[in-house]
């Protein structure tokens, strides 16, 4: 099997994700792929999920909380400014908070209250969490290449759509429990109406959009999620453990690609000590990954002579991953 | 509107009013009580962490602030109102 073959074989598999440790490639095969699809002919976005992301970087252009930017043709990139994202939003439940009850100024315990809740850690990653959801509702692209955060991030970004799921689902309960004893008084005093519970309407809402997210990142038929390792004993074992994981959570995984192998055409020259080494070392643990990962490695990138950044270089190395295109 | 019914009806109504009373009211009461606890438990766990409990993840929770505005002062007195002996022997 090959990269290639996998997207010509599924062409409905447009949710696009990368995951491994910290600094094998998520991000150059991110670029590398959507630079790929667009030149293919699709319409690409390649976003970052990452608080701390680099796409800016590999592309060499500031998009930084800037939305969807064009790169070339068909291929937009996106960074996802999460304190832009918080700020607007506490601004917004402010708001909403003088609007309904005609105050002036938001009581000081309720004020603390929002400015410590956008304190919490969790806070930005939900917060990209939620701004995913907008981007895959709004649609418009043929393709969206998730650039995901290290794998321990991963995860919990995947079990957080689980967690509120369940979470949601349970008040839903309540709050519909709730609802069910309002209507019980309602009766007896023989009134005929009673309100919408605008709670539970908000608690649909939410589940809805968590339910969205999470259904793509579990979707066998549109969603394709590789893994990226290299030839190193610890990266293999903890991708198999993440491997593990990530199949508890349902993610299909449809393969592997390995990074950073030193060109063999280097072992005939005359080459010291230190990289004879490195290269007995890689041999053995490609030969570890091919007993491991079998059929399921899709394509092995070399490393290159330079830093991945600009475009020539995202295009050779997209080269690499995909053949001649 | 309640006033205007109230004349229309006139003994009826009395008679109605009079056997929700007896029989109905209690159960009515209950019921709102039984809600208003639920509504408590409900701003507990959706709000919890203004107490320092945390119990989620606050991006959604904040969503659902605006309603609890009002409530927020009586849960509070309610969820803080210590219960243990020693306010007896106080």
């Amino acid at each position: 099997m090959s990269l290639t073959k996998i997207f010509e074989q599924y062409p409905d598999r447009r949710y696009i994700m990368f995951g491994g440790k910290g600094g094998l490639g998520k991000t150059t095969f991110s670029a590398a792929t959507s630079y790929y699809l667009a030149k293919k002919g699709k319409k690409v976005l390649v976003f970052s999920v990452d608080p701390q992301a680099s796409l800016t970087d590999i592309f060499q252009k500031d998009i930084f909380g800037k939305g969807p930017t064009e790169i070339i043709p068909n291929l937009y990139a996106q960074e996802i400014d999460a304190d832009k994202r918080v700020k607007a939003y506490q601004q917004e439940v402010r708001q909403k908070i003088l609007d309904m009850y005609g105050m002036d100024k938001i009581p000081e315990e309720i004020e603390s209250y929002i400015q410590a809740a956008a304190a919490e850690p969790a806070m930005e990653e939900s917060a990209i969490f939620d701004e995913v959801v907008d981007i895959v509702v709004r649609g418009g692209y043929d393709y969206y290449i998730y650039d995901l955060v290290p794998l321990g991030h991963a995860l919990y970004y995947l079990s957080m759509a689980s967690v509120y799921d369940a979470w949601i689902d349970k008040i839903t309960k309540l709050r519909e429990q709730m609802r069910e004893y309002d209507q019980v008084a309602a009766v007896m005093q023989r009134e005929k109406e009673l309100d919408e519970d605008a709670i539970l309407n908000e608690l649909l809402y939410i589940k809805e959009r968590i339910n969205k997210s999470s259904s793509i990142l579990t979707d066998k038929a549109k969603t394709a999620f590789f893994f990226v390792l290299t030839a190193e004993d610890m990266i293999i074992k903890d991708t198999q453990k993440a491997a593990a994981l990530f199949a508890k959570f349902d993610v299909p995984l449809s393969g592997y690609i390995i990074n950073r192998v030193l060109p063999s055409e280097l072992k005939s020259e005359n080459i010291p000590e230190y990289l004879k080494n490195r290269f007995l070392m890689q041999e053995h643990y490609l030969e570890v990954i091919k007993n491991d990962f079998g059929n399921e490695i899709l394509a092995s990138v070399p490393e290159m002579e330079r830093d991945v950044t600009g475009l020539p270089m995202i295009e050779k190395l997209a080269k690499a991953m995909f053949g001649d295109f | 509107m309640a006033e205007k019914e109230k004349k229309k009806g006139g003994f009826f109504q009395s008679v109605k009013e009079f056997v929700y009373g007896v029989a109905a009211h209690d159960s009515a009461r209950f019921a709102l009580k039984t809600r208003a606890s639920m509504e408590h438990l409900f701003i507990l766990i959706t709000m919890g962490d203004m107490l320092g409990v945390p119990i989620l993840p606050p991006y959604y929770s904040l969503r659902l602030l605006p309603y609890v505005v009002p409530q927020i002062s009586t849960w509070k007195r309610r969820m803080l109102r210590e219960k243990d002996l020693t306010d007896g022997l106080a």
